[in-house]
């Protein structure tokens, strides 16, 4: 954002397009596959190759680290609420496993919930971050945001269906919907970040 | 058209490079350039191949196949000659090319083909699949151009798979062809021309580098990626250099770049 790639509503909605058909779909594939697996018991070999088919489909160390980083704090307190045999399978692989692999276990675990249901939270968490994010940020009418995440209803239903559809297949075949403008964002992003701890530094 | 071509390099009992098998398959030739090993004969050496596409390829319906093996040591560059256009065919249905490649133990791959131009009305399906042994070493390149000039892409999907062993080291697949998605931020930002390099060399990087609309990062399980948007190729080339610039094998990787 600080590029000034996304400075109204209009531009929001399109970035959260993209987002959405990329990130987010990668995101909803690997809920869903996490969720299937979680419904069919799944052994800590199948949690610890869908966590490397993820690496494998994420370039970015920055959004390795941030997919992570949630994954934990979505596993801590899932864990307290929807504690499941699915859920300890995957921490036993990982302490810090991905957040669309923590949504599906977590779906699909105690709550018995369907890979489509789990496609649709992490979906839907693709671009709602993004919009708050954008209403804190650059002082975006809530409102506006809000619609523009409204707007994708359609999209979002194909994603989670496309998803829901490809769950049961071995993780390496899985798709691996590519982003390469939000991975060079995220670094990007990172670097500024870096720099600028540096600027006070000195 | 269909058409399978096979290219196999080996080290020899005096440690040269030596192609082994090679049967090309028009429009998929393959041109040794035995001179380039000749001269340099040597432990150090390598087989140059030439890939040249010697008929107007991929059309629609065309489905083209190259596999290729590096055995034990043997190290070999296969590069491209000139760009590829992928044109839609009289008849209809989509175009597909497969490439996969095997490196055995201590084998070195450079796959470095010259950039796809993805015309309008194309409709095109690449897959690159990289199998290496434990201590394998490979770098592939991968330019995208959304048309030429003044021109919306047609449809393509293209996929890089590279394993090493068991492990997934990348799995990434491009769609073009949704003139919204590709203006996205979220997506290509408007770039029109897509460049990539996965590189599995002796050193990896130790922390992500990047720049204008660059970056080499480190992956999860070892290797880089260096990637790079543009609006035309010759940025992207240059900012695909600039990345690889900061590998830490960076010198050897961009002295023989383009």
């Amino acid at each position: 954002m600080h590029r000034g790639l996304v400075t109204g509503p209009g531009e929001l909605r399109e970035f959260l397009f993209g987002r959405l058909r990329s990130a987010g779909c990668l995101a909803a594939v690997f809920a869903a596959a996490a969720a299937h697996a979680a419904g069919a018991g799944a052994d800590g070999r199948h949690w610890r190759r869908l966590d490397s088919e993820i690496d494998a489909r994420t370039p970015s160390p920055a959004q390795r680290e941030a997919s992570r980083a949630q994954g934990r704090g979505t596993a801590r307190a899932g864990r307290v609420a929807w504690p499941s045999a699915a859920l300890d399978a995957l921490l036993a692989v990982s302490t810090r496993p991905h957040h669309p692999a923590v949504i599906g276990a977590l779906t699909g675990g105690a709550r018995a919930g369907t890979p489509r249901e789990a496609a649709a939270v992490a979906a839907y968490l693709s671009i709602s971050g993004p919009a708050s994010a954008a209403v804190r940020l650059l002082g975006l009418d809530p409102f506006a945001a809000n619609a523009a995440v409204a707007a994708l209803g359609p999209d979002l239903e194909r994603i989670t269906e496309y998803a829901a559809s490809v769950a049961g297949r071995d993780p390496a075949a899985l798709p691996a919907v590519g982003a390469p403008a939000l991975d060079l964002l995220a670094q990007a992003h990172q670097r500024h970040h870096r720099d600028e701890v540096r600027l006070f530094a000195s | 058209m269909r058409a399978r071509a096979h290219l196999t390099v080996e080290l020899d009992s005096r440690g040269r490079n030596v192609v082994r098998e090679l049967s090309s398959a028009s429009p998929l030739t393959l041109m040794p350039r035995r001179g380039a090993v000749r001269l340099a004969a040597g432990p150090t050496d390598r087989a140059v191949v030439h890939l040249v596409n010697s008929a107007t390829a991929p059309l629609g319906g065309d489905e083209l196949d190259l596999r290729v093996r590096v055995g034990a040591g043997a190290r070999l560059l296969l590069r491209g000659v000139a760009a590829t256009l992928v044109l839609p065919g009289h008849r209809r249905g989509s175009s597909r090319s497969t490439v996969h490649v095997e490196v055995a133990e201590g084998g070195t791959l450079e796959y470095l083909p010259e950039h796809t131009v993805v015309t309008a009305r194309a409709e095109h399906e690449a897959e690159f699949r990289a199998e290496l042994a434990e201590d394998a070493l490979l770098r592939c390149r991968e330019v995208l151009v959304l048309g030429r000039s003044n021109e919306r892409p047609g449809l393509l999907r293209t996929s890089t798979h590279v394993t090493r062993g068991e492990v997934p080291l990348v799995r990434q697949t491009l769609e073009l062809g949704n003139s919204r998605l590709e203006a996205s931020a979220g997506y290509l930002a408007g770039a029109r021309v897509v460049a990539t390099e996965s590189v599995v060399w002796k050193n990896d990087p130790v922390a992500p580098t990047s720049g204008e609309w660059w970056s080499l990062t480190p992956l999860a399980a070892g290797g880089a990626t260096a990637t790079a948007l543009a609006p035309d190729a010759v940025t992207a080339r240059h900012r695909l250099t600039e990345a690889l610039r900061t590998h830490p094998d960076g010198k050897e990787l961009v002295r023989e770049h383009w």
